[in-house]
């Protein structure tokens, strides 16, 4: 995890069975200047997908075997966070709204307006960034973290969990002063400025990873 | 050994003892009145000898009447025969004593065989008498036999929990199982002759009389499916069958009849009937949703495409430097995108316009009477009188029979339709009537809440419906057919119930 990851170009994927749609949106969005990749099933995309890619996906509901809905269910439980777009020509509420919880950016209405496109784009595309810059945030103290030593680790975790030093000690055996230095070196380690800093850190090492892998 | 002896001693009595001793009382009495009598009349022997040979020979038989003849002989020779007291016979008597003699064996065997006959007659007329009173206590025993059969074969009719009846070759009833009665709540007399029908529901009446007529001008089997009232005034759907029964010679006796409880089938059948109805109207308004989900898809598909390639080729005309490669070849997707879109719109219109309708004389009073043979059972459902008022002269008119048939069948089925909220009998009328002298007016009126004023002007729009499960469509369509007749619909605001009228042109 610690390793700096092989970044793609930004892109957006579009899966749309259409081939007249995913021309003119390649064609819509490349006069924008951004990069596209079109796939004409859910299948094609899940086939050729990296941990790697980043932008965001643009989803017809209606395709032929897995549905749009079926495949951002599928990568929502495979914990990819690529920002999600999905578009219809015959969009219910409710489908409007399962897709919108699941964590849909944009619900698009077949047909729609270059701007809406774009926009939606734009708003998918600083998600991702936030999403990568939070990654690697957290990859960064989790490299800090692997740095400690199991006993440093212990003690972080009792810290972190609010125990006094006293209390530490009497839990690992140790004597307080002992439980200090370790904790002096946990401090520095982790490059944390306060007690409060650290605890952000463990909170963050908790949660999962934003570009998941697929489980074939 | 025993036996043997006895039947020996039997024998000896029947043909020694018994005659001889018959025999002998017979003589003696004969001798003894000679005595007194011989100083009275001359000869009276003869007379009282023969007497005792015929009585020796009657009560005795042969055997005995000749032992008489021979004691007679030897008495009369002995006594009255000179000379006197001895058994020779004076010379001027022999010819005598040889007639009293032939006399004597004449008048035995005439007595003896007289006797045997009578007995013979006597003997056959007990014998008669006997076979008589035997075969009488047979068929007394047999008649019993046939009672209780009869007693059995009832209590079998009365146990069956079915309704049997008889009848005579009339069809006048003329037993009915206690089922039958109990379900009736009649008394057998109370069924007799036309009262029977009194107990089926008025509309099967006439179905009952035409099977019932037919099945006995025919001779055949006998079945058909009515309503019948019970004694509760309910009436239940039954299977009544009939059977004749005939006799050796072919001719029908009498009639077998049988009721069969049918209700729950029906009411089956019925929910069935209705569940179908359910799902068809259900799918007719699945596929119209689902036919305008298509087409908004098959169209929004080609916009989808033609409104990017069309901002597409904006914006790369709005570059700095305009690239115009770009934008020609978006330009060029619009004109593809445009005319797929136009493709799609051709195909929903050839998918509503029929334009090859089938045209021929066709009439119109023949055709509401098939209609109605069609709405029949769907009527009888909806407790739904259809009546018919047809023009007697109609010019044939050249339409398209099946189209037309659709259109009437629509409205009589909104008609139906309607009325089912309206408490009270329900009549259906059609009516078809000449217009002018080249127009055909067919009408067709219900007894429901009729149309609102309001509505009265849309409700032959696509789309328009007051039905729940409506799709808005039928009223549509039965004016596009009329239409393309030539012809013309419209609806009036009648005092109770909707109007629909519409005239078709007669052909030329």
């Amino acid at each position: 995890m610690n390793k700096p990851r092989q970044q793609l170009e930004e892109t957006i994927y579009i899966v749309d069975d259409d081939a007249a749609i995913c021309a003119g949106l390649c064609d819509l969005l490349e006069s924008a200047g951004l990069k596209t990749q079109h796939f004409s099933s859910a299948e094609g995309f899940l086939e050729s997908w990296e941990p790697e890619m980043i932008g965001c996906l643009v989803l017809d509901v209606r395709l032929p075997g897995m549905s749009g809905m079926q495949l951002q269910s599928k990568l929502l439980e495979s914990n990819i966070a690529l920002p999600v777009i999905i578009m219809t020509a015959h969009g219910d509420v409710p489908m409007v709204k399962k897709a919108l919880k699941s964590g849909a950016v944009e619900f698009l209405i077949k047909p729609f307006q270059d701007s809406e496109l774009l926009q939606a784009v734009h708003q998918a595309f600083a998600l991702d960034r936030a999403r990568r810059q939070s990654d690697l945030v957290v990859n960064a103290i989790q490299s800090r973290a692997d740095a400690l030593t199991e006993r440093e680790r212990q003690v972080m975790e009792f810290v972190t969990a609010g125990l006094t030093n006293k209390e530490i000690a009497e839990r690992l055996f140790l004597s307080v002063v002992t439980v200090k230095l370790h904790r002096g070196q946990v401090m520095r380690k982790m490059q944390a400025d306060s007690l409060a800093d650290l605890v952000k850190m463990a909170e963050k090492l908790k949660e999962p990873p934003t570009s998941g892998t697929l489980q074939h | 050994m025993n036996s043997r002896s006895v039947h020996i001693a039997d024998l000896v009595s029947e043909l020694a003892l018994k005659p001889t001793a018959i025999a002998g009382i017979f003589v003696l009495v004969a001798l003894l009145w000679t005595f007194p009598l011989q100083h009275v009349i001359a000869y009276p022997f003869v007379f009282l000898f023969f007497g005792a040979i015929i009585g020796s020979a009657w009560f005795g038989g042969l055997v005995a009447g000749l032992i008489a003849i021979a004691m007679s002989y030897v008495t009369v020779v002995f006594f009255f025969i000179p000379p006197l007291y001895s058994i020779s016979i004076a010379k001027d008597s022999r010819s005598f004593v040889t007639a009293f003699l032939l006399c004597g064996f004449a008048i035995s065997i005439v007595s003896s065989s007289r006797k045997r006959a009578e007995t013979a007659i006597r003997n056959a007329r007990d014998e008669l008498e006997t076979r008589v009173h035997k075969r009488t206590a047979e068929l007394e025993r047999s008649n019993l036999e046939i009672a209780e059969r009869e007693r059995q074969l009832r209590l079998l009719t009365e146990a069956i929990p079915q309704q049997i009846w008889a009848a005579d070759v009339q069809g006048r009833i003329e037993y009915c199982n206690h089922d039958l009665l109990e379900h009736l709540g009649k008394t057998p007399r109370e069924l007799q002759g036309e009262a029977f029908f009194t107990v089926l529901h008025p509309e099967d009446a006439a179905l009952f009389r035409e099977g019932w007529d037919a099945a006995r001008n025919s001779g055949g089997r006998f079945e058909v499916q009515v309503r019948i009232r019970g004694a509760n005034g309910g009436y239940r759907w039954f299977l009544v069958r009939g059977v004749p029964q005939r006799s050796t010679s072919g001719e029908i006796l009498r009639w077998y009849g049988v009721h069969i409880d049918v209700e729950d089938q029906h009411r089956s059948q019925e929910r069935l009937l209705s569940a179908h109805e359910d799902l068809s109207r259900f799918r007719r308004t699945t596929s119209m949703a689902e036919m305008a989900a298509s087409i908004a898809h098959q169209l929004n598909q080609p916009l989808t495409a033609l409104v990017t390639h069309a901002s597409a080729c904006r914006r790369w005309l709005q570059a700095n430097p305009p690239n115009v490669a770009r934008a020609t070849a978006a330009a060029e997707s619009v004109v593809q995108e445009t005319s797929r879109a136009a493709e799609v719109v051709g195909r929903v219109r050839s998918l509503f316009s029929k334009t090859d309708y089938v045209r021929e004389p066709t009439d119109l009073n023949a055709l509401v009477r098939e209609l109605t043979g069609l709405l029949r059972e769907d009527a009888i459902r909806r407790g739904v009188t259809i009546k018919l008022s047809l023009a007697d002269e109609l010019p044939n008119l050249a339409v398209d029979s099946v189209q037309v048939q659709q259109v009437i069948l629509n409205l009589a089925i909104n008609g139906m339709e309607a009325m089912s909220v309206v408490p009270g009998p329900k009549s259906l009328e059609i009516e078809t009537a000449l217009s002018g002298t080249h127009e055909v007016m067919v009408t067709v009126k219900d007894c429901g809440p009729g149309i609102a004023e309001a509505v009265c002007d849309r409700i032959f729009e696509p789309f328009f419906t007051t039905k729940p499960q409506g799709t808005g469509m039928g009223l549509a369509i039965c004016r596009s057919i009329i239409e393309e007749h030539g012809g013309q619909i419209w609806a009036e605001l009648g005092s109770k119930g909707a109007v629909i009228h519409f005239v078709l042109k007669a052909g030329l």
